[in-house]
């Protein structure tokens, strides 16, 4: 385990010399307690504490709309469009987040848009010693600690940021800047210092075990809770716009003015919308809110566990903040919880 | 080919969706090698009284003598696109429908109103075939063109039935009612590129609403903000005072 130190006098000098190898992407303020991930040239742009992004750093790695092929009368050509960049400050939710993404389009047929992009992007995470906000429950889906992902990771100290260098990039990165020192063993002790702390802080959010939530979801299909969300949700898709393991989209052919010439390319679906199971003649699969927030939830805690053996929800609250109809992901875990006692519970 | 025949035809609005497209400027010179414009108050004093291949209509139908010159209008073109949100769902004049027609009249004419023949307002399609909508007040020059590239292939263009918050999320906004103000975004129907939101303001509905609202969900959600239920009511008919008259043409 490399772990390396950059006193935070230097910091603006790492993110200026880092700016100078490739476009960096960082976590900025937009005013009214909101962030969103942007490219910074400096330090001083970056919010090194800030509660999730209004968008996911997903966005980087499956851009919300993306040309994927090209055409005119007599040719078509597949388009994979990638701007190498390092993204800077991503949290252990969102770093869950991204291994989600990554299993899903790894799976053949593999997206290579997506993992041309992926490989063109290093990720360095930064830790989260307390909570962002009430609507986290990363501890409950066990991502409030860093567990792989990234190629360097931050953890902040008053004086200095502490860095965990993981990947042969990450590496490559120290040294090239040139900014660092070793990490002796006090660095190290003050780290297991600040992980037996946030242990104290961080607690399952709800009164139930993880491996416990699959088992909830195999009994509440038929749940009162989804017909109260039918009556209260406004099918605006936030909640899936704004999710870092939501992966739907749609593909659409736009051609240019001369008509014979165009593009195809895809954008992020969300199976909120009232189109999205709309088929030819009109029919609608899902045409209840309440049949598509149940949907919603069993693609994070249920159909997932079951092709990739893990949840999509990182926990990191997003969902919940983004209703403006005050649907909260915790709140309607915690009626399903009391609706459908478990026998063991 | 011969470039297809365009015209484009006013009635009561204010003509302020014409002017975005006197205002679109290079793309309009790429736009007039597709077609050719006939007629267009707006930018030329020529008339045409032949067959169209395509009439804009900008407006809505507020008196018979309205009707009686869409249904004209129609009859001599292959295809018809409403444009701007008086033709496509009645718009700002709908709120004309809100009010006894005889108070209306005598607030607007006083007591010249026996003279002013007053009808409901109505959108191009409650009166007339309409082939394609261009939404907005004013519209959105980007999805017109798209309108139009639609109509010269011959095939549908699909109005979003999605929100306009599906824009603004995708372009990464701080949300209205997170800034402490309600905004139509959730019930209104996108295609704008959330052309309010993106641009410091609330949405106001202008393109009228998807196909199914959740009217009493959306009631709850802008009663937090203590507004009167009067006050909401208003700005959900707006644009929207129109659906209430046979909503589907
Ligand atoms: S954000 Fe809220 S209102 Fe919008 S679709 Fe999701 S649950 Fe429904
Ligand atoms: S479901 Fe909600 S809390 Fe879970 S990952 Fe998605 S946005 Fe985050
Ligand atoms: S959800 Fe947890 S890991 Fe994510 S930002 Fe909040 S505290 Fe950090
Ligand atoms: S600002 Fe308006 S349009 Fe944007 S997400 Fe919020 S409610 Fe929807
Ligand atoms: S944001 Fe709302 S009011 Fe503004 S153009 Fe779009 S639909 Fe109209």
């Amino acid at each position: 385990m490399a772990y390396a130190v950059l006193q935070k006098g230097r910091f603006d000098d790492f993110i200026v010399a880092l700016a100078a190898q490739r476009k960096v992407m960082a976590p900025v303020s937009k005013g009214y307690g909101h962030f969103e991930f942007e490219e910074v040239r400096s330090a001083t742009e970056i919010a090194l504490r800030y509660i999730p992004t209004i968008l996911p750093p997903k966005k980087y790695f499956m851009p919300q709309r993306e040309t994927i092929l090209q055409y005119t009368s007599d040719s078509i050509e597949a388009v994979v469009d990638f701007d190498p960049m390092a993204i800077f400050g991503v949290h252990t939710c969102d770093l869950a987040g991204i291994q989600c993404l990554n299993m899903v389009f790894s799976e053949r047929p593999k997206d290579y848009n997506y993992l041309v992009r992926k490989n063109n992007i290093i990720i360095i995470g930064l830790e989260c010693g307390d909570y962002c906000d009430q609507y986290a429950s990363c501890a409950m889906m066990n991502s409030e600690m860093p567990n792989g992902g990234y190629d360097l990771f931050v953890t902040e100290f008053d004086e200095y940021l502490l860095f965990h260098v993981s990947t042969q990039t990450g590496e490559d990165i120290v040294k090239s800047t040139g900014l660092f020192e070793t990490a002796d063993a006090s660095h190290k002790s003050r780290l297991a210092e600040y992980r037996k702390k946030k242990k104290s802080i961080f607690k399952k959010e709800l009164p139930i075990d993880s491996k416990d939530i699959a088992l909830l979801f195999d009994k509440c299909f038929e749940s009162k809770v989804w017909d109260e969300l039918n009556d209260r949700c406004l099918a605006c898709g936030n909640c899936n716009n704004v999710c870092p393991t939501c992966y739907c989209f749609d593909v659409i052919d736009e051609p240019a003015l001369d008509l014979t010439s165009g593009v195809r390319y895809r954008r992020w679906d969300s199976c909120q919308l009232e189109t999205f199971a709309r088929v030819a003649g009109g029919a609608n699969f899902r045409e209840n809110r309440g049949a598509r927030q149940r949907h919603r939830y069993y693609r994070k805690f249920s159909y997932p566990v079951k092709k990739f053996f893990r949840y999509f929800c990182t926990g990191c609250g997003r969902c919940s903040r983004a209703c403006m109809a005050n649907i909260r992901l915790k709140d309607v875990l915690m009626d399903l919880i009391k609706a459908h006692p478990l026998d063991n519970a | 080919m011969a470039r297809p025949k365009v015209a484009f035809f006013d009635f009561s609005c204010c003509e302020g969706c014409q002017l975005q497209i006197a205002n679109f400027g290079e793309p309009l010179l790429d736009i007039l090698k597709l077609i050719e414009v006939v007629e267009f108050r707006e930018v030329m004093s020529e008339k045409y009284a032949g067959t169209l291949d395509v009439a804009i209509i900008e407006g809505s139908i507020n008196t018979t003598h309205a009707i009686e010159r869409i249904k004209g209008i129609r009859d001599r073109s292959k295809v018809l696109i409403a444009m701007g949100s008086c033709a496509t769902i009645g718009g700002v004049n709908g709120i004309k429908n809100a009010f006894p027609l005889n108070d209306i009249a005598e607030y607007v004419y006083g007591g010249d109103s026996e003279y002013f023949e007053s009808i409901q307002t109505m959108s191009v399609h409650q009166v007339v075939k309409v082939d394609y909508f261009v939404h907005g007040c004013p519209i959105y020059p980007p999805e017109f063109v798209a309108v139009l590239k639609a109509v010269l292939m011959a095939v549908p263009y699909d109005v979003p039935d999605y929100p306009v918050c599906v824009e603004c999320k995708l372009n990464g906004n701080v949300c209205m009612y997170d800034r402490g103000v309600t905004c139509l975004g959730p019930v209104t129907r996108a295609g704008c590129n959330a052309w309010c939101i993106g641009n410091g303001n609330i949405c106001y509905g202008c393109r009228g609403m998807v196909s199914n609202p959740n009217e009493k969900g959306s009631i709850d959600v802008i009663r937090r903000y203590g507004l009167s239920m009067e006050h909401i009511i208003n700005k959900l008919e707006m644009y929207n005072k129109c659906r209430e008259l046979n909503p589907h043409g």
